[in-house]
């Protein structure tokens, strides 16, 4: 057929022979586009008709080349459009007539179908999406079949309002319990997806929203009524984990913020306070019973939302305020230091897991806790005396037998406490009391643990904070060597007489005592004496004092029939008892005038002597707990124990008494003032001039690290500065300081 | 199996067999893709083809080899239009050059253009063609170097002109006093169609201006920048974004450093700044700058202003921020090439700074021509170019060695050169002519 018909025409251009005018176009036979055309369209027909297979690719493919390289481009493009967009009409009437269920089936039946044909007709029109669409501005022909199938089946007016419900519809009936395809929700999602994301915005994601968002409204609205706050919070979780676990299933991944914020919007910020504050089962009650997996779930689910956290952390905040503050003003715990202490201790500790537990170590939690316990262990002004007690308690007995970790987790927590503390140089007062007692009455339990302590106060405060308190334990290396020396030197003239143990304490160093010296008995007196001329023979320019009010004593004692005890006691005991040697009974009075202990000192150990039931080795008459001028003291001939040394405590004032309180207090306040003044004089000397309110201010931020100054204090400073010429006022603003140099 | 593998064709009533693992390689998106693919009735005995024999088999060897053997007798134009057809144009611009580098560069064409006046510019476009603007016109080429439309912007003289992504142009171009037309547009490279045209507003009015200076920020970011003359001092550089098409940012003129005039514009992604260049012989003192677009600083700046100047000493003529950021490489009328370190801080003193390197003395050319073109530069990965007179250096290293210099018999001076698309392009001041450079792909062995 071929090669007959081109004879065919050569022979007639024989036969009409002509030279033509040249033609810059070839014009070709104005049917054969036509033609061509309807070769394609019927293909086109066949393949939505799942005909394919009779048809020849390569044929088609020159069909569409030979049509956009004669021009006919927007003839091949016009026609695509128009017959895709009859099938799609057709499609659409097909899809409108499935009933019910079968609805989602069918259009999802007719997206895969379309699909496919969308992708053989784009093969066939490959070389007209590669020269004639790129250069004529159309849309390729993929894109072009995806917004025919938008514009004739999704926005479809029978097919839109319908395909929008049954999606809301079969979400809903997910919500409430009903299993659904999930996979046929997936393809048609994933359709509005292929549409471009605005279709699947507009036509699904928008309307689901606000379904949704109102669903959880009123769900949470129905919770709130009847749950408590755990269970309130469960249900939450669980529907946020539902609706995340639907976007993974179905949804586009960029819906789950969106859904998840209406869900955390609705169920959430919209009831966080009411949750926090519930009764019964708010934030407080999950706080005081250490309900972890409460406390966990509400702070990550509150974390979602705004705000959410610091809801949280501003109960707890006040909570921990409250009870912080009923705590350290309880008088009942106010009368045992070493309970108050622990009781902080264990409350500290019980919010430090639950932080770590439940609030995921949040740093703004750590510090809110922190700022609570600050504020409130300030409220008691007595804080530092009792941390320091504790830590004696600890250091004395408390720690014995424990290791080496143990000790450093205890005494770790304590420099927690040390740490809030506003006035940490009246701890300083008291803990360096303490030590004393601990170093002279050799009662600590460990060395490394003292030392150990030292070592974290100073990284803490610095190294003037602790300078004394090493030195007391130089003092004490230095006692021992020098007692060990004496002995070897004077050991020959000593004889028998009683060994003495004398620690030599620097002035200054140790806490300042009162020294009122009682009058030692006679057998130790000579070898102090002789311990005195040693002394000062090795160390010229010296001075000793005696602190009798802090030794101890071993002495023998003989009771009826025979029974020998030896029996520790106190330096003041001592003198007490060796009375009794040349006298049977003696009356309160003779002991004072023989032995000249101050009167508070003498009842405290007398008191020790005779009532304390076990370790009455004197008899009082009459029999009672309190010592009282006119009492008469026997010694006890019939004193029996089971042990033979018997170690007779003095009744210690664990707590100061009150005006032991004032007088320290006094002490720290004077101790303040120096500390004050060089402040104020180290900022004045680098400013110059400054005003008042500066002024306070410096001083406040230089000093707070040992305590916090009373602005009255400083302005006195201020004024006997002035009054002492280290400052003067401005002439001109009396609200001004200047340095005089 | 081995048999199910294999396809026959008859091309043009030629026969070839191949395999299908071999056709994979033309990828689904191409016309022996779809054919071959299960949709379309698979497994026939035998595909006709009714295209041309020989070029098939020079595009069937392609696919075997993944290199292009072009023999003879099959004109270059013909295999393009065969390809075309197969759609395995762009296997055919991959196999035809290979990764650029400075110093295996060929000469691969040379294009003559028709143009009256002096060449303005020459840009290389990602896939490999390029456009070259002479006064007013813009000439653009596509890769195999076929001339498309040419565009203009109302046929206002032509300041710069750069490719936004392969298809899409962007020129600058000054305004005619009281006309309001020039500025800054966007054509389509296929079609020269105008596409978009930038606006300057200020104070919320809209402004004609003079366009200068293009840059692009490249890859994610969608700024692109250009210096500005408005007609009331309103001076500086503009920033747009060139897929909105809208304006975004306008850097207004500081005193002291001139910014509407420059003559290059550099965006440093590592800086987050866009260096700014103002060059002899457009002012009399050179000023390059950092600009901070966020807080409208200059973080930093030099200048070679007050130093007194006669016509010897070494000047500014071209600068370019290299590739690492950390200096600023510059060249001077002796082909001298220096540096200027970016991170010594703020070097505003007098013209101090550069550390020139002498290669002057090498060249041997005390004083140049009579008809030369002022140098300029490029880099392209670490490597650094500069053309002076009618030829280009190569240098190469972190020491900048002179590696390789490109030079043609005719043209005459090179008054512009640009690498795009892996290829060099080279304009040549007489005869508008202009030259392709490329690397030849790897050697077999």
């Amino acid at each position: 057929m071929n090669s007959q018909s081109q004879s065919q025409s050569q022979s007639q251009r024989r036969k009409n022979f002509k030279i033509e005018a040249f033609k810059h176009k070839v014009e070709l036979d104005p049917k054969y586009a036509e033609r061509t055309w309807k070769v394609l369209e019927h293909a086109i027909h066949e393949i939505y008709n799942n005909n394919a297979s009779r048809l020849s690719f390569e044929e088609l493919y020159r069909s569409a080349y030979n049509m956009v390289l004669h021009k006919y481009g927007d003839k091949l493009y016009s026609g695509l459009v128009a017959t895709m967009t009859a099938h799609l009409n057709k499609i659409a009437k097909s899809v409108e007539s499935a009933q019910g269920g079968l609805f989602l089936e069918k259009l999802n039946h007719k997206w895969a179908d379309h699909n496919k044909a969308l992708q053989m007709i784009r093969d066939i029109l490959m070389y007209m999406d590669r020269s004639y669409v790129p250069t004529s501005h159309k849309t390729p022909v993929h894109e072009l079949g995806l917004n025919l199938w938008r514009d004739h089946i999704i926005h479809s007016p029978n097919i839109q309002a319908r395909l929008q419900d049954t999606l809301l519809d079969l979400v809903q009936r997910e919500r409430t319990g009903d299993v659904i395809n999930r996979g046929l929700m997936r393809n048609i999602t994933k359709m509005l997806m292929d549409l471009g994301s605005s279709v699947y915005q507009d036509d699904f994601e928008k309307p689901f929203l606000d379904v949704s968002a109102s669903f959880y409204s009123g769900e949470s609205q129905q919770f709130i009524e009847c749950c408590d706050c755990g269970s309130y919070l469960k249900k939450a979780e669980r529907r946020l984990n539902e609706e995340m676990e639907r976007v993974s299933h179905y949804l586009d991944a960029k819906t789950e913020v969106k859904i998840t914020s209406a869900v955390e919007r609705e169920m959430i910020a919209n009831h966080m306070q009411r949750l926090v504050h519930m009764d019964n089962s708010g934030l407080v009650n999950m706080l005081i019973d250490d309900k972890y997996d409460d406390l966990s779930r509400m702070y990550s689910l509150f974390k979602r939302v705004p705000e959410g956290l610091s809801t949280i952390r501003d109960v707890m905040t006040s909570y921990l305020r409250e009870r912080g503050r009923v705590l350290v003003t309880d008088t009942e715990r106010l009368k045992d230091p070493v309970e108050f202490v622990q009781c902080l201790l264990n409350e500290k500790d019980k919010h430090d897991k639950i932080i770590s537990t439940a609030f995921n170590n949040d740093k703004t939690f750590q510090n809110a806790l922190n700022s609570s316990f600050e504020y409130f262990i300030n409220l008691n002004n007595r804080s530092p005396e009792f941390i320091s007690l504790y830590l004696d308690d600890k250091l004395r007995k408390g720690l014995k037998g424990a290791s080496e970790e143990e000790v450093e987790v205890v005494l770790d927590k304590v420099m927690m406490l040390f740490r809030y503390l506003q006035e940490k140089d009246v701890f300083e007062k008291y803990y360096k009391q303490h030590l004393a007692k601990r170093l002279l009455s050799g009662k600590t339990v460990s060395d490394d643990a003292e030392r150990s302590m030292i070592v974290k106060l100073k990284t803490e405060c610095g190294y003037q904070f602790t300078s004394k308190l090493e030195g007391m334990f130089t003092d004490m290396k230095t006692s021992e060597d020098t007692m060990l020396d004496f002995y070897a030197k004077q050991s020959a003239e000593l004889g028998d007489g009683p060994t003495l143990a004398v620690q030599i304490l620097t002035t200054g160093s140790w806490p300042t005592q009162l020294t009122a010296a009682c009058n030692l008995p006679p057998e130790i007196l000579t070898v102090c004496e002789k311990f005195r001329t040693y002394y000062l023979g090795t160390h010229s320019g010296r001075r000793l004092t005696w602190q009798t009010n802090m030794g101890t004593a071993d002495i023998k004692a003989t009771f009826g029939k025979g029974h020998k005890h030896e029996l520790n006691v106190s330096t003041y005991q001592m003198c007490v008892l060796m009375l009794f040697n040349s006298a049977d009974g003696l009356t309160y009075r003779e002991i004072e005038q023989a032995t000249e202990i101050p009167a508070l000192d003498l009842k405290r150990c007398l008191q020790s002597l005779a009532c304390v039931k076990g370790k009455n080795v004197l008899r009082k008459e009459p029999m009672s707990k309190d010592i009282s001028e006119e009492d008469v003291f026997y010694f006890n001939d019939k004193f029996t124990s089971k042990f033979v040394k018997v170690k007779i405590g003095t009744v210690v004032a664990q707590k100061e008494s009150e005006p032991e309180k004032q007088e320290t207090r006094q002490r720290v306040e004077e101790d303040r003032k120096p500390q004050i003044e060089a402040a104020i004089v180290r900022i004045m000397k680098s400013r110059r001039v400054l005003d008042h309110n500066s002024i306070v201010a410096e001083v406040t931020k230089q000093l707070q690290s040992r305590f916090l100054p009373n602005p009255v204090v400083i302005k006195k400073r201020i004024e006997s500065l002035i009054e002492r010429e280290f400052l003067e006022r401005d002439k001109a603003d009396r609200k001004l300081y200047r340095y005089l140099a | 199996m081995a048999s199910r593998d294999r396809v026959r064709f008859n091309v043009g009533g030629q026969l070839f067999e191949t395999t299908s693992t071999t056709l994979a390689n033309a990828g689904r998106e191409s016309m022996l893709g779809a054919l071959l693919d299960e949709s379309w009735n698979p497994g026939q005995p035998e595909y006709f083809i009714d295209r041309n024999p020989a070029c098939f088999s020079t595009l069937l060897d392609l696919l075997r080899t993944g290199a292009l053997h072009i023999p003879s007798n099959v004109p270059e134009k013909l295999l393009y239009r065969e390809a075309l057809y197969y759609g395995l144009l762009d296997h055919v611009r991959g196999a035809k050059w290979g990764p650029f580098d400075g110093n295996t560069l060929r000469l691969a064409d040379s294009v003559p253009g028709r143009a009256p006046g002096d060449g303005t510019a020459i840009r290389g476009a990602p896939d490999g063609g390029c456009c070259v603007a002479h006064g007013s016109v813009v000439h653009v080429y596509n890769w195999m170097l076929e001339e498309r439309r040419p565009i203009s912007l109302d046929y206002q003289q032509v300041n710069d002109v750069g490719y936004i992504d392969a298809n899409s142009i962007v020129i600058t171009a000054r305004e005619r006093l009281g006309k309001g037309d020039g500025g800054m547009a966007v054509f389509s490279a296929a079609t020269g169609e105008l596409r978009h045209r930038f606006r300057v507003e200020h104070g919320r009015q809209p402004k004609s201006f003079t366009a200068g200076a293009l840059s692009l920020a490249g890859l994610d970011d969608h700024r692109i920048f250009s210096s500005c003359k408005g007609r009331l001092n309103e001076y500086g550089i503009g920033v747009w974004d060139h897929n909105t098409g809208q304006q975004v940012d306008f850097f207004y003129e500081h005193p002291g450093c001139s910014l509407g005039d420059a003559d290059k514009l550099q965006w440093l992604p590592s800086k987050n700044c866009l260096m700014v260049a103002t060059l002899f012989p457009r002012t009399d003192n050179c000023f390059i700058g950092l600009l901070d677009l966020r807080d409208k600083s200059i973080p930093w700046c030099w200048s070679d202003a007050g130093i007194t100047m006669n016509l010897e000493d070494k000047r500014v003529l071209h600068a370019i921020a290299m590739e690492d950021g950390h200096s600023i490489c510059v060249i001077n009328q002796y082909d001298d090439l220096g540096f200027i370190d970016l991170r010594a801080g703020n070097t505003n003193s007098a013209g101090t700074g550069v550390r020139w390197s002498s290669r002057s003395k090498l060249m041997n050319q005390k004083v140049p021509y009579e008809e030369s073109c002022y140098p300029k530069l490029a880099t392209h990965n670490g490597q650094l170019f500069s053309c002076m007179n009618d030829s280009i250096s190569v240098f190469s290293g972190s020491e900048h060695v002179l590696t390789s210099t490109l030079r043609r018999s005719y043209g005459g001076s090179i008054c512009d050169f640009s690498i795009g698309g892996d290829r060099l392009f080279a304009l040549h001041n007489e005869e508008n002519v202009f030259d392709v450079w490329d690397s030849p792909p790897c050697p077999i062995i």
